[in-house]
């Protein structure tokens, strides 16, 4: 419709194609896909924004849980995966311990996170902790400012962790190996550097 | 109940005199059976049934051709039995049976083979399955429609009178709808005044009419009536048999003063208590009163609230030390009896209309709003009482912590409705809205420059000038925030309280702070339904309602005949179709008593006397009280049933170890027959 109108500017058009949302990027299988893996009602949501009102994240990001909760709904598979705002979910389950129609939205975040890994569509800072762990057994690594800190404190420079058992890293590479995240991850983020 | 006691049966040989000759109908039902199912093949092989000598299929056989074929085939064929198949007995049985009675069988020679219910519709998946599923049915129908015997229904005497449950609107309309009928009703009621839940409202949606204006009328009328026996604080006891003929004993529970009838009746002339009220400053206890919902004093001895009726004072015993100042207080009147216990009296009616009301849903479960926690968070009952001319605060709306006028209010809707967690209730309480919409009218109304926050899902606002109330609220200035409410925090200098939810609408997060929050809480069965409603044998629906016989067609009546439901005890429901409900249940509880007789399905048991030993196992095993052991001539003992309280529930048929008891229509031999048909398989 937006074309046979024939709107000249390219952002405005973009925007009229979502009318059509749900016929033309609706897929039903996501939702359940979705289910398959949250294990939860996620289709029985009616949009009373008890999650989005609960969440920590809301009042300080532009993440709004009730709004991948219906692109859930309505099968938006594109449009939920490509949003960078799914990872800015801390997982805290306050939307799950309240929701009164007993949905776990965060583990539906959760399952539409796999999914978009699956699909390998990963902000590369989380790939960068998948690194970080790969490397070093931490996805936040000790550094010489923590390092003071605990020495100053009287705890050992470092955590009695990887850091200082460096002999259980093969094992925990082993796992991440097994699952070929690492592989991914590398292979995600060079793509990502590649474009700039 | 002479008459309907049985004749003890002699023998049962002359069941299987005539050689059975049955006819089939198998009903289409539009699609509905015939849209799954292979009707044709399902009438070939009903034709190789043994014992039928007639098959045939119709689009609907409840309509008027359809049961001619019935009657019509009865006479032409000579037939000794009939089987529909078709939906469930529920439904059609008694057309189905009226049909065969018009071709000139006892109407008890009918079986129904139920192909639909639990055929056609749970099988829709599988046709050749319920095509199966229904021959089976047909040929189980033929072996007990072979052996079926002429029944006759008793009837008896239905009581000239009605009891009603619960003195809120709808069981004082129901019963003054009863006693303007001209039917002696009794009124029961635990609480101490009849007014119910209503009694507690200031005003009421979408008139705005004053609730107490409108229901004191009502009261007076009740006080007033020459047929109905109010009967306040009084509780049911104990329920002993059937429609037209119950034995309610109902427990008069101490109140510690007399009326002025029962001071007259002792002997105390010109005493009672004439509700002076000269007892109650002298009383030196004072608790909480539940009808200002505990944030009014009263004493010991007290009424709820001047509009009272009766006008009688009570002593609340469970905390009066007996100091006696009231007695001496009360003086010559002599009204005051401290030493009151409680009274058992029996009433016999025919129909009984139950009206139990409902209590507020305890939110302080739902911890996140904080209610019990924060000072300044009440629910709706509450602030009903906060905006009433006679509540606490005579109509000056204040907020607890501190006394001073609210200016922001923010009200949660649908507080513990439409909750599937398993802490609030699932359904729609259904006034809410509309009275949340009252209240932002009244605050506005009374405090200048207020604004009232209404965080909603949905407006229901589905009555007869709702919606048009809606628009005037918003008109006036509430303003409507599209988001359940996620969280609530208290400021704890301030006491304000911070309300936590999404504008959906705007897709934003709101941290609103306001200085009081009113939980439009749900409602849930009062606390003493579910005692109340076993007394009477009434089933419930899985959230506590009491269950109507039909949501649709029968929305008054209940599974045991003679009882009915009105007002929220059904389900929650706003004043309006309360009264509605009220006025039909009142209707349909006054039918059978006008009518003066009621008929009973003949189900019951009888006893063959050869074979009793007079053992008198079965007679404690009776739920119902029907089975007697009585004399035998000749000596011995033999058992005998009380056919009208017999319910033909087959206990103490299955029991005896003689197989003395004939439970008519479902006999041993018919059932038997029917396990057979099923188990051989019949002829295929």
């Amino acid at each position: 419709m937006a074309k046979a109108k024939g709107y000249s500017d390219p952002k405005m058009e973009e925007k009229l194609k979502d009318r059509y949302y749900y016929r033309e990027y609706s897929n039903p299988d996501f939702t359940k896909k979705v289910h398959d893996l949250a294990r939860t009602v996620n289709h029985m949501c009616f949009q009373c924004g008890t999650c989005t009102g609960s969440c920590p994240s809301a009042p300080r990001s532009s993440y709004r849980i009730r709004l991948f909760m219906r692109r859930n709904v309505m099968g938006l598979e594109d449009e939920s995966l490509t949003d960078p705002d799914l990872w800015l979910c801390t997982t805290c389950y306050c939307c799950t311990d309240r929701c009164p129609r007993d949905i776990a939205p965060t583990d539906v975040i959760m399952a539409m996170r796999n999914i978009a890994y699956q699909r390998g569509i990963v902000p590369v800072n989380f790939l960068k902790t998948v690194q970080a762990i790969y490397q070093s057994g931490h996805g936040v690594p000790n550094n010489d400012v923590n390092r003071a800190v605990r020495v100053r404190l009287g705890l050992a420079k470092d955590p009695p962790t990887t850091h200082s058992y460096p002999e259980f890293l093969p094992g925990i590479r082993q796992i991440i190996d097994h699952w070929h995240v690492k592989e991914k991850a590398d292979k995600i983020v060079a793509e990502a550097e590649k474009h700039g | 109940m002479a008459d309907t006691k049985s004749k003890v049966k002699e023998t049962k040989a002359k069941v299987t005199d005539q050689k059975p000759r049955i006819g089939v109908f198998v009903c289409h039902c539009g699609t509905n059976i015939a849209g799954v199912v292979d009707v044709k093949a399902i009438i070939e092989y009903a034709k190789t049934v043994p014992n039928v000598v007639h098959a045939e299929d119709y689009q609907y056989v409840c309509s008027t051709p359809g049961q001619k074929k019935i009657t019509d085939a009865i006479k032409e064929k000579n037939l000794t039995g009939t089987v529909v198949a078709a939906c469930s007995p529920r439904l059609h049985e008694p057309t189905f049976r009226r049909a065969t009675k018009e071709g000139g069988l006892n109407p008890f020679r009918f079986e129904m083979a139920n192909i639909r219910e639990q055929g056609t519709w749970v099988h829709m998946h599988d046709p050749a399955g319920a095509t199966e599923k229904a021959k089976d049915a047909i040929r189980i129908a033929v072996a007990k429609a072979s052996l079926l015997e002429d029944l006759t229904p008793k009837s008896v005497a239905v009581e000239h009178a009605a009891m009603v449950v619960g003195a809120g609107i709808a069981g004082m309309q129901a019963a003054l709808d009863l006693a303007n009928a001209g039917i002696k009703t009794y009124l029961v009621e635990k609480l101490p005044s009849i007014g119910g839940r209503m009694s507690q409202l200031d005003k009421t949606f979408p008139t705005l009419d004053c609730s107490q204006c409108i229901l004191t009328p009502k009261m007076v009328d009740v006080g007033r009536a020459e047929n109905i026996e109010l009967l306040t604080y009084h509780e049911v006891d104990a329920v002993e048999g059937f429609i037209g003929n119950f034995d309610v004993t109902l427990r008069k529970k101490a109140n510690g003063v007399l009326s002025m009838a029962e001071a007259e009746a002792k002997g105390i002339s010109g005493g009672g208590c004439n509700g002076c009220g000269d007892c109650e400053p002298v009383c030196p206890v004072i608790k909480p009163n539940p009808f200002e919902m505990g944030m009014k004093p009263r004493k010991a001895i007290y009424i709820y609230h001047p509009q009272v009726v009766p006008l009688l004072y009570t002593i609340d015993f469970d905390s009066c030390i007996k100091c006696g100042l009231c007695v001496t207080a009360c003086g010559e009147k002599k009204a005051i009896d401290l030493e009151m216990k409680d009274e058992l009296r029996k009433v016999k009616v025919g129909t009984v209309v139950l009206a139990l009301g409902y209590d507020m849903f305890p939110v302080e479960n739902k911890r996140e709003w904080g209610y019990k926690q924060f000072d300044n968070v009440v629910n709706s009952l509450e602030l009903e009482r906060l905006i009433c001319a006679s509540g606490p605060t005579a109509g000056h709306l204040i907020r607890p912590s501190d006394g001073q006028t609210p200016k922001r209010v923010a009200f949660v809707l649908c507080a513990g409705s439409r909750d599937n967690t398993g802490i609030g209730k699932p359904y729609c309480s259904r006034f809410c809205c509309m009275y949340s919409l009252k209240h932002a009218h009244q605050i506005i109304e009374k405090i200048p420059g207020v604004i009232p926050y209404i965080f909603y899902m949905d407006i229901r606002s589905f009555g007869k000038m709702y919606e048009e109330f809606y628009y005037r609220i918003q008109d006036e200035g509430a303003k409507f925030i599209r988001g359940r409410v996620a969280n609530i925090l208290e400021d704890p200098v301030t006491k304000n309280l911070h309300v936590y939810a999404e504008d959906t609408m705007l897709n934003r997060p709101i941290d609103l702070e306001v200085d009081m929050v009113v939980l439009a809480a749900a409602v849930q069965p009062a606390a003493d339904t579910d005692r109340t409603r076993k007394l009477f044998g009434v089933s419930c629906s899985q959230d506590g309602w009491l269950l109507e016989a039909h949501p649709k067609l029968n929305p008054c009546g209940t599974t045991t005949a003679g009882v009915f439901v009105a007002g929220v005890c059904q389900g929650p429901k706003d004043i309006p179709d309360t009264v509605a409900q009220a006025e039909g249940a009142a209707s349909a509880a006054s039918i059978p008593i006008h009518i003066g007789k009621v008929e009973l399905e003949p189900y019951f048991a009888q006893c063959i006397e050869e074979k009793c030993a007079g053992c008198g196992m079965c007679v404690n095993l009776c739920p119902y009280s029907a089975l007697s052991l009585v004399d035998k001539e000749g000596g011995g003992k033999v058992m005998q049933v009380t056919e009208a309280k017999c319910k033909g529930c087959g206990t103490c048929g299955g029991f005896c170890p003689g197989g003395a008891i004939w439970m008519q229509h479902f006999a041993t031999p018919q059932v038997i027959a029917q396990i057979d048909a099923f188990l051989l398989g019949g002829a295929k």
